[in-house]
Protein backbone atom coordinates (compact mmCIF):
# COMPACT_ATOMS: atom_id res chain seq x y z
CA UNK A 1 0.00 0.00 0.00
CA UNK A 2 2.69 2.46 0.87
CA UNK A 3 4.21 1.47 -2.54
CA UNK A 4 0.90 2.30 -4.33
CA UNK A 5 0.47 5.68 -2.99
CA UNK A 6 4.61 6.39 -3.89
CA UNK A 7 3.58 6.06 -7.24
CA UNK A 8 0.34 7.55 -7.20
CA UNK A 9 2.34 10.55 -5.80
CA UNK A 10 5.03 10.68 -8.20
CA UNK A 11 2.65 10.12 -10.94
CA UNK A 12 0.39 13.12 -9.67
CA UNK A 13 3.82 14.97 -9.78
CA UNK A 14 4.79 14.11 -12.97
CA UNK A 15 1.17 15.39 -14.55
CA UNK A 16 1.66 18.68 -13.05
CA UNK A 17 4.88 19.13 -13.56
CA UNK A 18 5.23 21.59 -16.81
CA UNK A 19 6.43 19.81 -20.06
CA UNK A 20 10.13 20.46 -20.93
CA UNK A 21 11.08 23.23 -23.12
CA UNK A 22 13.64 22.14 -25.74
CA UNK A 23 15.91 24.70 -26.33
CA UNK A 24 18.46 24.83 -29.13
CA UNK A 25 21.49 26.67 -29.14
CA UNK A 26 21.52 28.18 -32.69
CA UNK A 27 23.37 31.01 -34.60
CA UNK A 28 21.81 34.29 -36.68
CA UNK A 29 20.30 32.13 -39.59
CA UNK A 30 18.76 29.25 -38.22
CA UNK A 31 16.98 31.92 -35.51
CA UNK A 32 16.14 33.63 -38.55
CA UNK A 33 14.21 30.58 -40.27
CA UNK A 34 12.52 30.23 -37.26
CA UNK A 35 11.04 33.96 -36.71
CA UNK A 36 10.37 33.70 -41.14
CA UNK A 37 8.94 30.50 -40.73
CA UNK A 38 5.75 30.31 -42.69
CA UNK A 39 2.23 29.82 -40.90
CA UNK A 40 2.33 32.62 -38.56
CA UNK A 41 0.32 36.03 -38.81
CA UNK A 42 2.52 37.59 -36.44
CA UNK A 43 5.76 36.92 -34.70
CA UNK A 44 7.16 38.61 -31.54
CA UNK A 45 10.98 37.95 -30.94
CA UNK A 46 12.47 38.74 -27.51
CA UNK A 47 16.20 39.07 -26.42
CA UNK A 48 16.38 37.67 -23.02
CA UNK A 49 19.21 35.75 -20.24
CA UNK A 50 18.11 34.27 -17.11
CA UNK A 51 20.54 36.67 -14.81
CA UNK A 52 18.49 39.71 -16.26
CA UNK A 53 15.76 41.11 -14.20
CA UNK A 54 13.60 43.30 -15.78
CA UNK A 55 13.36 39.92 -18.56
CA UNK A 56 12.88 37.98 -15.76
CA UNK A 57 9.72 40.56 -14.99
CA UNK A 58 8.45 41.24 -18.34
CA UNK A 59 8.34 37.16 -19.48
CA UNK A 60 5.09 36.17 -17.68
CA UNK A 61 3.74 38.99 -19.74
CA UNK A 62 5.05 38.25 -23.11
CA UNK A 63 4.10 34.21 -22.75
CA UNK A 64 0.92 35.44 -21.16
CA UNK A 65 -0.04 37.61 -24.16
CA UNK A 66 1.27 34.76 -26.82
CA UNK A 67 -1.31 32.04 -24.99
CA UNK A 68 -3.93 34.47 -25.44
CA UNK A 69 -3.35 35.44 -28.91
CA UNK A 70 -1.54 32.16 -30.72
CA UNK A 71 -4.82 31.04 -31.79
CA UNK A 72 -4.92 34.08 -33.95
CA UNK A 73 -1.93 33.02 -35.35
CA UNK A 74 0.74 34.60 -33.05
CA UNK A 75 4.25 32.88 -32.92
CA UNK A 76 7.13 33.86 -30.29
CA UNK A 77 10.23 33.38 -30.64
CA UNK A 78 12.42 33.65 -27.17
CA UNK A 79 16.21 34.09 -27.60
CA UNK A 80 18.56 33.85 -24.76
CA UNK A 81 21.79 35.48 -24.32
CA UNK A 82 22.52 33.10 -21.68
CA UNK A 83 25.76 30.77 -21.76
CA UNK A 84 25.49 27.62 -23.34
CA UNK A 85 25.92 25.74 -19.79
CA UNK A 86 22.55 28.03 -18.74
CA UNK A 87 20.57 25.95 -21.42
CA UNK A 88 18.57 23.59 -18.43
CA UNK A 89 17.98 26.95 -16.46
CA UNK A 90 16.68 28.78 -19.28
CA UNK A 91 14.68 25.55 -20.16
CA UNK A 92 13.33 24.96 -16.59
CA UNK A 93 12.36 29.10 -16.65
CA UNK A 94 10.25 29.16 -20.01
CA UNK A 95 8.70 25.84 -18.98
CA UNK A 96 7.54 26.75 -15.38
CA UNK A 97 5.69 29.34 -17.10
CA UNK A 98 4.36 27.44 -19.78
CA UNK A 99 6.16 28.07 -23.14
CA UNK A 100 6.05 25.87 -25.91
CA UNK A 101 7.34 27.33 -28.81
CA UNK A 102 10.43 27.90 -30.20
CA UNK A 103 13.66 28.98 -27.57
CA UNK A 104 17.17 29.62 -28.63
CA UNK A 105 20.74 30.66 -26.89
CA UNK A 106 22.10 32.65 -29.57
CA UNK A 107 25.50 32.11 -30.45
CA UNK A 108 27.93 33.53 -32.99
CA UNK A 109 28.25 37.20 -33.76
CA UNK A 110 26.53 39.42 -31.78
CA UNK A 111 26.56 42.61 -34.43
CA UNK A 112 25.00 40.57 -37.54
CA UNK A 113 21.98 39.43 -35.10
CA UNK A 114 21.83 42.77 -33.69
CA UNK A 115 21.10 44.55 -37.30
CA UNK A 116 19.21 41.73 -37.79
CA UNK A 117 16.60 42.26 -35.58
CA UNK A 118 17.04 46.48 -35.80
CA UNK A 119 19.77 48.07 -37.00
CA UNK A 120 19.13 50.88 -34.49
CA UNK A 121 19.04 48.34 -31.24
CA UNK A 122 22.54 48.69 -29.50
CA UNK A 123 22.43 45.32 -28.01
CA UNK A 124 20.83 45.91 -24.53
CA UNK A 125 18.82 43.41 -23.00
CA UNK A 126 15.44 43.03 -22.88
CA UNK A 127 14.79 43.84 -26.64
CA UNK A 128 11.39 42.79 -27.98
CA UNK A 129 10.62 42.72 -32.00
CA UNK A 130 7.30 42.37 -34.11
CA UNK A 131 7.50 40.59 -37.46
CA UNK A 132 4.77 40.42 -39.36
CA UNK A 133 3.90 36.89 -41.39
CA UNK A 134 5.69 38.12 -44.08
CA UNK A 135 8.82 38.53 -42.12
CA UNK A 136 9.03 42.12 -42.02
CA UNK A 137 9.44 44.14 -39.32
CA UNK A 138 7.10 45.91 -37.93
CA UNK A 139 7.84 47.27 -34.43
CA UNK A 140 10.81 47.18 -31.66
CA UNK A 141 10.37 47.57 -28.30
CA UNK A 142 14.39 48.22 -26.50
CA UNK A 143 13.78 47.89 -23.52
CA UNK A 144 11.44 46.44 -21.22
CA UNK A 145 7.52 45.65 -22.74
CA UNK A 146 4.24 44.94 -21.26
CA UNK A 147 0.79 42.93 -22.04
CA UNK A 148 -0.85 46.42 -22.89
CA UNK A 149 2.07 47.54 -25.67
CA UNK A 150 1.65 44.31 -26.94
CA UNK A 151 -1.99 44.46 -26.89
CA UNK A 152 -1.76 47.90 -28.47
CA UNK A 153 0.41 46.88 -31.41
CA UNK A 154 0.14 43.16 -32.22
CA UNK A 155 -3.52 42.80 -31.54
CA UNK A 156 -4.60 45.41 -34.22
CA UNK A 157 -1.68 43.30 -36.73
CA UNK A 158 -3.70 39.92 -35.92
CA UNK A 159 -6.61 41.79 -36.65
CA UNK A 160 -6.33 42.73 -39.76
CA UNK A 161 -4.71 39.35 -40.91
CA UNK A 162 -7.99 37.77 -40.06
CA UNK B 1 23.72 72.74 -3.93
CA UNK B 2 26.27 75.23 -4.15
CA UNK B 3 25.66 77.14 -7.18
CA UNK B 4 28.56 75.81 -9.34
CA UNK B 5 27.59 72.28 -9.16
CA UNK B 6 23.79 73.35 -9.87
CA UNK B 7 25.21 75.27 -13.07
CA UNK B 8 27.19 71.96 -13.76
CA UNK B 9 24.26 69.48 -13.42
CA UNK B 10 21.65 72.26 -15.36
CA UNK B 11 23.87 72.25 -17.81
CA UNK B 12 24.74 68.09 -17.99
CA UNK B 13 21.06 67.89 -18.00
CA UNK B 14 20.32 70.24 -21.16
CA UNK B 15 23.14 68.63 -23.03
CA UNK B 16 21.34 64.88 -22.47
CA UNK B 17 18.29 66.06 -23.27
CA UNK B 18 19.52 67.30 -26.53
CA UNK B 19 21.75 64.12 -26.91
CA UNK B 20 19.16 61.84 -26.37
CA UNK B 21 16.84 63.64 -28.89
CA UNK B 22 19.61 63.22 -31.12
CA UNK B 23 20.24 59.78 -29.52
CA UNK B 24 17.10 58.21 -31.95
CA UNK B 25 18.51 58.45 -34.81
CA UNK B 26 22.72 58.33 -33.59
CA UNK B 27 22.60 56.19 -30.70
CA UNK B 28 24.35 59.10 -28.76
CA UNK B 29 27.54 60.95 -29.43
CA UNK B 30 28.27 61.02 -33.07
CA UNK B 31 31.50 59.93 -34.63
CA UNK B 32 33.85 62.93 -34.82
CA UNK B 33 32.43 64.96 -32.04
CA UNK B 34 33.76 65.86 -28.95
CA UNK B 35 32.68 65.42 -25.15
CA UNK B 36 30.33 68.49 -24.26
CA UNK B 37 32.64 70.34 -21.90
CA UNK B 38 30.05 70.62 -18.96
CA UNK B 39 30.04 66.78 -19.30
CA UNK B 40 33.87 66.34 -19.55
CA UNK B 41 34.43 68.25 -16.34
CA UNK B 42 31.69 66.64 -14.24
CA UNK B 43 33.76 65.32 -11.48
CA UNK B 44 33.12 61.38 -10.39
CA UNK B 45 34.40 59.94 -7.58
CA UNK B 46 36.79 57.10 -7.95
CA UNK B 47 37.91 54.08 -6.10
CA UNK B 48 40.43 55.86 -4.36
CA UNK B 49 37.82 58.70 -3.18
CA UNK B 50 39.68 61.41 -5.27
CA UNK B 51 37.09 63.17 -7.86
CA UNK B 52 38.02 62.98 -11.50
CA UNK B 53 36.59 64.29 -14.62
CA UNK B 54 36.95 62.83 -17.98
CA UNK B 55 39.14 66.41 -18.78
CA UNK B 56 41.35 65.43 -15.68
CA UNK B 57 42.25 61.93 -17.21
CA UNK B 58 42.71 63.00 -20.83
CA UNK B 59 45.64 61.51 -22.93
CA UNK B 60 48.11 62.84 -24.75
CA UNK B 61 47.47 60.29 -27.48
CA UNK B 62 43.65 60.15 -26.73
CA UNK B 63 41.45 59.34 -24.36
CA UNK B 64 39.14 55.91 -23.54
CA UNK B 65 35.34 56.13 -21.59
CA UNK B 66 34.21 52.48 -20.84
CA UNK B 67 30.73 52.37 -19.32
CA UNK B 68 30.70 49.26 -17.18
CA UNK B 69 29.90 47.98 -13.87
CA UNK B 70 30.27 44.89 -11.36
CA UNK B 71 27.26 43.05 -11.84
CA UNK B 72 26.63 42.89 -15.25
CA UNK B 73 27.78 39.55 -16.72
CA UNK B 74 28.66 41.02 -20.22
CA UNK B 75 30.61 43.33 -18.16
CA UNK B 76 32.16 40.62 -15.71
CA UNK B 77 33.17 38.48 -19.31
CA UNK B 78 35.34 41.03 -20.70
CA UNK B 79 36.45 42.77 -17.63
CA UNK B 80 39.89 41.40 -17.11
CA UNK B 81 40.36 42.52 -21.07
CA UNK B 82 39.00 45.70 -20.39
CA UNK B 83 41.48 46.27 -17.40
CA UNK B 84 44.14 45.24 -19.23
CA UNK B 85 43.66 47.06 -22.45
CA UNK B 86 43.24 50.13 -19.93
CA UNK B 87 46.62 49.43 -17.91
CA UNK B 88 48.23 48.71 -21.11
CA UNK B 89 47.20 51.84 -23.39
CA UNK B 90 47.64 54.42 -20.34
CA UNK B 91 51.12 53.71 -20.28
CA UNK B 92 51.11 54.54 -24.10
CA UNK B 93 49.38 57.50 -23.49
CA UNK B 94 46.05 57.19 -23.67
CA UNK B 95 43.56 58.82 -20.80
CA UNK B 96 41.81 55.84 -19.48
CA UNK B 97 38.59 56.10 -17.36
CA UNK B 98 35.88 53.12 -16.14
CA UNK B 99 32.41 54.70 -15.66
CA UNK B 100 29.68 53.12 -13.66
CA UNK B 101 26.63 54.81 -14.11
CA UNK B 102 24.54 52.07 -12.87
CA UNK B 103 22.07 52.21 -9.54
CA UNK B 104 23.41 50.48 -6.97
CA UNK B 105 19.68 50.53 -5.84
CA UNK B 106 18.79 47.81 -8.68
CA UNK B 107 22.13 46.10 -8.09
CA UNK B 108 23.83 46.33 -4.81
CA UNK B 109 27.06 44.52 -6.56
CA UNK B 110 27.48 48.33 -8.30
CA UNK B 111 27.79 50.19 -5.11
CA UNK B 112 30.86 52.37 -3.96
CA UNK B 113 32.53 49.68 -1.33
CA UNK B 114 32.05 46.64 -4.15
CA UNK B 115 33.90 48.76 -7.17
CA UNK B 116 37.16 49.21 -4.67
CA UNK B 117 36.86 45.60 -4.47
CA UNK B 118 36.53 44.98 -7.58
CA UNK B 119 39.36 47.27 -8.23
CA UNK B 120 41.78 46.10 -6.61
CA UNK B 121 41.11 42.22 -7.03
CA UNK B 122 41.63 43.21 -11.19
CA UNK B 123 44.65 44.73 -10.67
CA UNK B 124 43.19 48.20 -11.63
CA UNK B 125 45.47 50.88 -12.73
CA UNK B 126 43.17 53.11 -14.00
CA UNK B 127 40.45 55.02 -12.73
CA UNK B 128 36.67 53.15 -12.10
CA UNK B 129 33.97 56.25 -11.25
CA UNK B 130 30.97 56.72 -9.89
CA UNK B 131 28.13 58.43 -12.57
CA UNK B 132 26.31 59.43 -9.38
CA UNK B 133 23.26 60.72 -10.97
CA UNK B 134 24.01 58.59 -14.39
CA UNK B 135 24.56 61.85 -16.13
CA UNK B 136 27.37 61.66 -18.04
CA UNK B 137 25.99 58.09 -19.84
CA UNK B 138 22.95 60.09 -20.68
CA UNK B 139 25.14 62.78 -22.14
CA UNK B 140 27.12 60.13 -23.78
CA UNK B 141 24.05 58.02 -24.95
CA UNK B 142 25.51 55.30 -23.52
CA UNK B 143 23.21 52.14 -22.74
CA UNK B 144 25.11 49.18 -22.47
CA UNK B 145 27.39 47.79 -20.41
CA UNK B 146 30.14 47.82 -21.31
CA UNK B 147 30.18 50.20 -24.15
CA UNK B 148 33.47 52.13 -24.93
CA UNK B 149 34.01 55.60 -26.66
CA UNK B 150 37.55 56.14 -27.62
CA UNK B 151 38.77 60.16 -28.55
CA UNK B 152 41.90 60.93 -30.40
CA UNK B 153 44.50 63.34 -29.13
CA UNK B 154 41.86 66.08 -30.48
CA UNK B 155 39.47 64.91 -28.51
CA UNK B 156 37.06 63.74 -31.17
CA UNK B 157 35.29 60.29 -31.57
CA UNK B 158 37.00 58.15 -33.15
CA UNK B 159 35.46 54.42 -31.90
CA UNK B 160 32.45 53.42 -30.12
CA UNK B 161 31.35 49.86 -29.50
CA UNK B 162 32.31 46.85 -28.20
CA UNK B 163 35.37 45.33 -26.76
CA UNK B 164 35.81 42.14 -29.29
CA UNK B 165 33.73 40.23 -31.08
CA UNK B 166 33.69 36.96 -28.36
CA UNK B 167 32.58 37.63 -25.10
CA UNK B 168 32.72 34.23 -23.85
CA UNK B 169 35.35 32.59 -25.15
CA UNK B 170 38.51 35.32 -25.01
CA UNK B 171 40.93 32.59 -26.77
CA UNK B 172 38.57 32.32 -29.70
CA UNK B 173 38.48 36.07 -30.61
CA UNK B 174 39.24 36.97 -34.17
CA UNK B 175 38.38 40.83 -34.36
CA UNK B 176 39.66 42.73 -31.25
CA UNK B 177 37.40 46.09 -31.92
CA UNK B 178 38.61 47.97 -28.99
CA UNK B 179 42.41 47.13 -29.17
CA UNK B 180 42.82 47.66 -33.02
CA UNK B 181 41.05 51.17 -32.80
CA UNK B 182 43.91 51.62 -30.05
CA UNK B 183 46.33 51.12 -31.99
CA UNK B 184 45.21 53.49 -34.57
CA UNK B 185 44.29 56.03 -32.32
CA UNK B 186 47.76 56.13 -30.66
CA UNK B 187 49.49 55.76 -33.87
CA UNK B 188 47.43 58.77 -34.91
CA UNK B 189 45.41 57.02 -37.44
CA UNK B 190 41.67 56.75 -37.61
CA UNK B 191 40.32 52.93 -36.64
CA UNK B 192 39.61 50.56 -39.44
CA UNK B 193 36.41 49.69 -37.84
CA UNK B 194 34.98 52.78 -36.37
CA UNK B 195 31.66 51.26 -34.41
CA UNK B 196 30.73 48.01 -33.45
CA UNK B 197 28.02 46.58 -31.16
CA UNK B 198 27.61 43.70 -28.96
CA UNK B 199 25.10 42.27 -26.77
CA UNK B 200 24.77 43.80 -23.05
CA UNK B 201 23.05 44.72 -19.86
CA UNK B 202 21.05 48.28 -19.87
CA UNK B 203 22.33 50.48 -17.64
CA UNK B 204 20.37 50.68 -14.96
CA UNK B 205 19.79 54.60 -15.13
CA UNK B 206 19.14 56.85 -11.77
CA UNK B 207 16.40 58.77 -11.53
Amino acid sequence: MPMMSALLVALLAADAAPPPVRVDVAELPAIMAAIKAPGAQAVLVNVWATWCEPCREEMPDLVRFYRDHRAQGLRLVLISADDDEQRSEVARVLGALGFDGPAFIKRGNDMAFIDALDPKWKGALPATFMFDGRGAKKKSWLGSVTYDDLRRRVSGLLARRK
Amino acid sequence: MKLASMVSAIAILTVAAAVATAGESTGGLALGTKVPAAVAKTKMKNVDGKMLSITDVTGKAGTLVVFTCNHCPFAKDWEQRIVELGNTYAAKGIGVILVNANDPKMHADDGYEEMQARAKSRGMKVPYVVDDTSGVARAFGASVTPEAFLFDKSGKLAYHGTIDDNRQEPDKVTARYLKDALDAVVAGKKPAVPETKGLGCSIKFRS
